[in-house]
C-alpha cells in the first residue's frame, strides 16, 4: 500500500514536467507526422490528406538524396576525430601537462562564443583571396581553395568549422569523466611498470566508457542538427553541396512554403534519430563497465 | 490615506500613459539589406527623421537580414496572423505574397495623391514590378537597382600597352560580350599556379539576376511577363551560359561562384579588374576604394539590356486601417525627392523619385561622382524583373543549376533543361 502511495507521489511530482513534455515535444511530433501525409503549400494553403504523396516526391527528389548523403558524411566524418582529439586533449590536461591553462582556454573558448559570431569569423578566414587560410596555403606553395564558394570544399569547410566549435565542449565532458577514474589504479599500474600508452589503453579507455557513450550520442545528435553555421555561411550552397537535412527542412518549410514536404522530412529525421539512439544503446550500452571500484 | 493617494496617482499615471500610447500609431517595418555596407544605420536615421516630422506615428524598424531571410520572416509572420504593417521585399516575390492574400492595393492612396500625375515623378522602369495580374498596384519602388559593370581604371592603365597591342582602348570599359572576353583575358595576371589578379568577377549568390541581364542582352528572357511561361531553356540563354562557362572554366579569367557579399571587397582589395554588381554596392566602393574606378553599362550582345532589381514597399492586409494609412504616409515620405536622393547618395541605389536628381545636394554629388549616373541612365534599357508565384523555389532551381554548370558538374545544356523542368513544376505547384 505505502509503495503504491510512493509511486503515486512520484507521478504527482513528475506531472508538471510531463505536461510540458507533451505540449512541446510529443504533440508537435505526432502533429508533424500527421502533416507529413498532407498536401500543404503556397498553392493549396489548407492542409489536405494526400497519403504518401510527400514521401514519393522525396523519393524522386534529386536534392533529397544529396542532402541525406551530405548529412551522413557530416556526421561520420566529424564525430570520430572530434571524440578522439577531445579525449587526447582531456588526458593531457588531466595529467597537468605544461601550458595546461593555455590549452584549456584556447580549446574551450570556441564553445563560449555565439555560433553567429563564430560563423562570421570563419567566413573571413575562408575568404578566397583575403582570408588567412588561403594566404597560409599560398605561403606554403599550395594551391588556394575555394572553401565556401566551391561545391568540392564547402561541406569540408563546414565540418572543419564545426569541429573547431565543438571540440572544447566534448573535451570538457571527457575531462569530468576522467576525474571519476580512481587514481589508485594508475599508481598500481605505474608500480607494475606499465607505460603511458598501456595505462591509458587498459585503464582509461575501458573506464571512460560511459562518458564515451554519452559523448557519442550527444555528438551524433548535435551534428545531425547542424543548422546555424549553414544558414550563416553557405545557405546550403553552392548548388546544394552543403545542404543537410535540417537545413532542407527549413528551406522547404520557410523558404518554399511546402509544409507537407518539410513535415515528411521531419518525420524521416525523427525515425533516423530514434533508430540510431536505440541502436547505439543496444550495442554499446550492455558492454560498458560502469564502475571503477 | 497614504495608500489611497498612492493608488490614485498610479491610476492617473496609467490612464495618462495608456491614452498617450493609443494616440500614437505603432508601425512595424521589416526591411532587408541586400548589398554590402552599413545601411542599417542610414535606415534608422531616415526612420528617426520621419518620426520627428510625424509625432503621431511610431515606427519600429526591424532589420530582417538579406532578401531571402526577409521574405521568410514576412511569410512566417503573415501565416502566423501577425503581419508587419509595412515591409520592403525583393520585387520578384510579389506574386507569392498575392497568392497568400497578404497585401492591400495602393491605388486608393495613389488616387488621393493625384493618380497618374503623382506616379509621373517615379521612374517608369521601376513601376513594372509593382502590379499584380489584376492590374492593381501592390508595390511601391524604394531601394532599386540594376546590375552594372564596375572597372578599375588604374588596372586598365597598367595594362595599357598590352591592351593597345590588340587594338583595345585602355581608357574605356568593354562594351560588347566579345570585348568583355578580350579585356578580361589581358587583365588577368597569373604567377605560377596562382591567379594574382582576375580580369572579371561575375559573383554567385545572385547569379540568376545577372544571368537575366545576359539573357536580355541576347534578346531572350527567363520567364515571360505573364509569370507563367518559362523560357529558361532557349538558344539565346544557352549562348549566355556558355560564355560564362568559358570565362570561368576554360579561360579562368573569372573565379567560380565568388560569394555575393565578398565580391565588392575583392574589387576594392584589387583582386579583380572588373565586377558585375548591384548599383546598391556603389557607396561602399566609393568610400573605400583607393584607386580610380568607373561604372559602366553592362556590355551588350544583340542589345543593351538589364532587369531592374531591388525591393519595393508593401502594405499588409489584416492590420487596422489607421496603421495602413500611417504606413502609406511613411512610404510617401521615404520616396519623397529628399529622402530618395539621400538614400541614393548613402547607398548607391537609384533615386526612385526623378525629382531627387534636381536637388542641389544631388547635383553636387553627381558632379563629384559621375559613376552614380550610370545606373539611372541604364534604365533606358531596363526591363521588369521576372515575377512568378513560388519564386523562392524557382530561384533555387535557377541558382543550383547555374552553379552546377559553372562548376563544370553539368553541361550548360543539361543545366538549362533541368532548371526549366523544375521551374515549370514550381509554377504549377507540383
Amino acid at each position: 500500500m505505502t509503495e503504491k502511495l510512493e509511486n503515486l507521489k512520484c507521478y504527482l511530482f513528475l506531472f508538471p514536467g510531463l505536461i510540458f513534455l507533451f505540449l512541446f515535444t510529443y504533440i508537435p511530433i505526432f502533429w508533424s507526422v500527421w502533416l507529413s501525409f498532407n498536401r500543404w503549400n503556397l498553392l493549396s494553403p489548407k492542409p489536405r490528406f494526400a497519403g504518401l504523396e510527400n514521401f514519393i516526391r522525396l523519393w524522386n527528389d534529386e536534392v533529397f538524396w544529396i542532402v541525406m548523403k551530405n548529412t551522413f558524411a557530416f556526421v561520420t566524418i566529424s564525430i570520430f576525430p572530434t571524440m578522439i582529439l577531445a579525449l587526447i586533449f582531456a588526458i593531457l590536461i588531466d595529467e597537468r601537462m605544461k601550458g595546461r591553462v593555455y590549452y584549456i582556454y584556447s580549446l574551450f573558448y570556441p564553445t563560449l562564443i555565439p555560433m553567429a559570431a563564430a560563423a562570421m569569423l570563419w567566413v573571413y578566414i575562408y575568404s578566397p583571396n583575403l582570408g588567412i587560410l588561403n594566404i597560409l596555403l599560398a605561403k606554403f606553395g599550395l594551391p588556394k581553395l575555394g572553401w565556401l564558394g566551391s561545391s568540392k570544399t564547402s561541406l569540408w569547410a563546414l565540418i572543419i568549422m564545426t569541429f573547431w566549435k565543438n571540440l572544447g565542449f566534448f573535451m570538457l565532458i571527457y575531462l569530468s569523466g576522467l576525474q571519476n577514474v580512481n587514481r589508485e589504479l594508475y599508481e598500481a599500474a605505474y608500480i607494475d611498470g606499465a607505460g603511458w600508452w598501456r595505462r591509458h589503453i587498459q585503464i582509461t579507455f575501458p573506464l571512460i566508457g560511459p562518458t564515451s557513450l554519452f559523448v557519442l550520442v550527444v555528438a551524433i545528435i548535435l551534428t545531425f542538427r547542424v543548422f546555424d553555421q549553414i544558414q550563416l555561411m553557405t545557405e546550403g550552397g553552392p548548388g546544394n553541396s552543403s545542404n543537410v537535412i535540417v537545413y532542407y527542412i527549413f528551406e522547404n518549410g520557410f523558404k518554399f512554403f511546402d509544409w507537407g514536404k518539410a513535415n515528411a522530412l521531419t518525420a524521416i529525421l525523427v525515425v533516423i534519430m530514434l533508430t540510431l539512439t536505440v541502436l547505439i544503446f543496444g550495442i554499446f550500452g550492455k558492454r560498458i563497465t560502469y564502475t571503477s571500484d | 490615506m497614504k495608500r489611497k493617494i498612492f493608488f490614485s496617482v498610479i491610476c492617473a499615471l496609467t490612464i495618462a500613459f495608456a491614452s498617450s500610447a493609443s494616440a500614437k500609431v505603432k508601425i512595424k517595418f521589416f526591411y532587408p539589406v541586400g548589398v554590402a555596407g552599413p545601411l542599417v544605420k542610414v535606415m534608422n536615421g531616415m526612420v528617426a527623421d520621419f518620426e520627428k516630422q510625424n509625432p503621431d506615428i511610431d515606427i519600429e524598424p526591424v532589420y530582417a537580414g538579406n532578401y531571402n531571410q526577409t521574405m521568410q520572416k514576412v511569410q512566417t509572420a503573415v501565416m502566423g496572423g501577425n503581419p508587419p504593417d509595412v515591409a520592403v521585399v525583393e520585387i520578384s516575390e510579389l506574386y507569392s505574397l498575392l497568392q497568400m492574400d497578404a497585401l492591400i492595393p495602393l491605388d486608393g492612396y495613389i488616387q488621393k495623391e493625384g493618380g497618374k500625375a503623382f506616379l509621373k515623378d517615379y521612374f517608369k522602369g521601376f513601376l513594372g514590378n509593382a502590379y499584380g495580374r489584376d492590374g492593381k498596384m501592390y508595390g511601391f519602388p524604394f531601394q532599386r537597382s540594376t546590375p552594372i559593370l564596375y572597372w578599375n581604371k588604374d588596372m586598365f592603365k597598367a595594362a595599357a600597352a598590352k591592351l593597345k597591342a590588340v587594338g583595345l582602348d585602355p581608357d574605356r570599359p568593354p562594351q560588347t560580350w566579345d570585348e568583355l572576353v578580350a579585356y578580361a583575358k589581358i587583365l588577368t595576371i597569373r604567377q605560377g599556379n596562382q591567379t594574382k589578379q582576375y580580369g572579371l568577377i561575375i559573383p554567385g549568390g545572385w547569379d540568376d539576376w545577372i544571368f537575366e541581364a545576359f539573357s536580355r542582352q541576347n534578346g531572350s528572357q527567363l520567364i515571360k511577363s505573364d509569370g507563367l511561361t518559362v523560357t529558361f531553356n532557349t538558344p539565346e540563354n544557352l549562348e549566355a551560359l556558355k560564355l560564362w562557362v568559358k570565362l570561368m572554366q576554360e579561360l579562368k579569367v573569372c573565379p567560380v561562384l565568388r560569394p555575393w557579399n565578398i565580391t565588392p571587397d575583392d574589387f576594392i582589395g584589387g583582386v579583380t579588374a572588373m565586377m558585375y554588381y548591384s548599383t546598391g554596392g556603389m557607396a561602399k566602393v566609393r568610400k573605400t576604394a583607393k584607386f580610380n574606378w568607373g561604372a559602366a553599362f553592362q556590355p551588350k550582345h544583340k542589345q543593351y539590356g538589364t532587369p531592374v532589381g531591388g525591393g519595393d514597399f508593401h502594405i499588409f492586409k489584416g492590420i487596422p486601417k489607421k496603421n495602413q494609412d500611417a504606413a502609406w504616409r511613411f512610404i510617401k515620405f521615404m520616396t519623397s525627392p529628399q529622402m530618395a536622393a539621400h538614400w541614393s547618395i548613402e547607398s548607391g541605389y537609384v533615386s526612385v523619385n526623378k525629382k531627387g536628381y534636381n536637388l542641389p545636394k544631388m547635383k553636387a554629388f553627381l558632379k563629384k561622382f559621375p559613376q552614380m549616373k550610370v545606373a539611372r541612365d541604364q534604365l533606358k534599357y531596363a526591363y521588369p524583373k521576372m515575377m512568378a508565384v513560388n519564386y523562392q523555389l524557382i530561384r533555387n532551381a535557377m541558382t543550383t543549376n547555374l552553379d552546377a554548370a559553372l562548376e563544370g558538374q553539368k553541361t550548360p545544356e543539361q543545366a538549362l533543361a533541368d532548371a526549366q523542368k523544375l521551374m515549370e513544376k514550381a509554377i504549377k505547384g507540383q
